[in-house]
């Protein structure tokens, strides 16, 4: 088959995905059985389908991202299990998957339900208010944090990643 | 390349090396116990462990550097992984200067621990996760002494030992189980896919230990409905989980619900009155840790929220 321009684009997506896990390239294993959605919690209660997300990564789609399914996901790994092929995690696909959508710039409304408990994870190395560590102990944690969106999320910054407290 | 040790135990081969006292294998060690976030709402989770391995003449011990596994966070990308297995890398060199053993309470820290390590198999998660370490001077330890296992694990290969320790059994007490998400589905700590996929019955087996029944339910291998923060970013929808699970607990006619992890006791026992608003009904059967379970039997003392829970079934099991 002739690798025209539409077909390489459609697997740019794909790719981007691996590159953020590389695990995430034994998704080409997947022979949409749905064993997956069968036990699925976040099945259950929202729309989520995680055998639709696959096939729609695979095909490219984008638009994805920009759907609140994508945050339905209860990371429990059971879908793993029921898998009948090798390798194929599926909350590791998940969390690349949201890489993207910040990558993206989407906003993400529900992260703002986050905001205590980034600041209570700075200031205390803990998600509660209480803490034993020492102040000396608390900077390691802030360094270990320096670049990360923990610290955008603390400061409730809209631009960075469409939230406000 | 220097490998990564994987840093668990494997409860199998104690057993096999131990097979007449499994408690033999961690004589003479010092044991730490990880402190999970949510053990602030439950202190007798921790307590009455210490208590047990105090009983059982075990140093024990908690670590004044540890900090929170960061889970949540990595499951909302908040943390890269180099960060997150950072932290957990941290939190692991700071035990292992104290510590042989580090039992863990909690499925979700249990999970940390085990993951971040995972992830420094991928060689570029490694050099990141080295270059974060050495601006707070840390390194990875390739070879830790320390090792980890998870509380329901331990117990369970000390379940005669504590049974010998009872002041009261469970007798007559119908127990359902939950071991949540985090126990059930973890790949990290199996050596194949077969351990992977079994079916899992600790929890039964220290239940019968403890002088009580099983009641099997439909919504067993169910998740408690905190889903990964679910509960917190989609608390009306997930609470349905939460609700089916202790509503087919309380129809297979259990008087008590037993966990092993405070994340999921916490979301079990917390939205009881919302459910009411929610579903017009709050289901009423009690939802307890196992670690507090076995305070309880034993008489240690335990915190009021805890005693509160359970009361009414103790009274009638001293009777």
């Amino acid at each position: 088959m002739v690798d025209t321009e539409e077909n390489s684009k459609k697997w740019d997506f794909f790719e981007r995905i691996v590159q953020d896990v590389n695990e995430n390239r034994n998704l080409l294993q997947c022979i949409s059985c749905g064993k997956c959605v069968g036990d699925c919690p976040a099945s259950k209660i929202s729309n989520f389908n995680i055998r639709k997300i696959v096939q729609r990564v695979l095909a490219g789609d984008e638009s994805i991202l920009e759907e609140e399914d994508i945050w339905y996901c209860f990371l429990c790994n059971k879908c793993s299990k029921l898998c009948p092929k090798e390798g194929i995690n599926i909350p590791l696909f998940m969390l690349a998957l949201r890489n993207e959508a910040f990558k993206k710039g989407q906003k993400i409304p529900q992260l703002k339900k986050y905001i205590n408990m980034c600041k209570d994870f700075l200031n205390n190395g803990t998600v509660m208010k209480e803490s034993e560590l020492t102040s000396e102990r608390i900077k390691e944690i802030q360094e270990i944090c320096k670049f990360a969106r923990i610290k955008y999320l603390q400061k409730a910054s809209k631009k960075k990643i469409g939230v406000q407290e | 390349m220097e490998e990564i040790e994987p840093i668990f135990l494997n409860p199998n081969e104690i057993l096999r090396d131990n097979p007449d006292n499994p408690l033999d294998f961690f004589k003479d060690k010092a044991i730490c116990l990880f402190k999970a976030c949510l053990e602030y709402y439950y202190p007798g989770i921790r307590n009455c462990l210490r208590e047990l391995l105090e009983d059982f003449n075990f140093e024990v011990k908690t670590s004044l550097e540890q900090s929170c596994c960061s889970g949540t966070f990595l499951q909302r990308n908040l943390i890269t992984r180099a960060q997150f297995a950072a932290i957990n890398e941290r939190n692991i060199a700071s035990m292992n200067e104290i510590a042989d053993i580090l039992i863990v309470s909690c499925n979700g820290c249990y999970n940390s621990l085990l993951r971040g390590r995972n992830f420094l198999r991928t060689e570029e998660i490694k050099d990141k996760a080295t270059k974060i370490l050495k601006e707070i001077n840390k390194e990875i330890l390739f070879r830790p002494k320390l090792k980890v296992i998870h509380v329901l694990d331990f117990l369970h290969l000390i379940r005669e030992n504590i049974a010998d320790k009872l002041k009261f059994t469970l007798k007559g007490l119908k127990c359902a189980v939950h071991y949540g998400c985090h126990y059930l589905n973890l790949r990290f700590d199996k050596l194949d896919d077969k351990s992977f996929v079994a079916p899992k019955h600790k929890l039964e087996d220290l239940i019968e230990s403890l002088g009580g029944s099983v009641a099997d339910y439909q919504e067993r291998e169910s998740c408690c409905g905190w889903g990964a923060s679910q509960n917190v970013i989609h608390r009306e929808e997930a609470l349905k989980i939460t609700f089916n699970k202790l509503k087919s607990a309380e129809n297979a006619g259990a008087d008590l619900l037993v966990t092993n992890c405070p994340t999921c006791l916490y979301t079990l026992n917390k939205f009881r009155d919302y459910m009411q608003e929610l579903f017009g009904e709050s289901p009423q059967i009690p939802a307890i840790h196992i670690n507090e379970l076995i305070g309880v039997l034993m008489e240690y003392e335990c915190d009021h929220y805890c005693l509160t829970r359970v009361s009414p079934l103790i009274e009638e099991l001293k009777i």
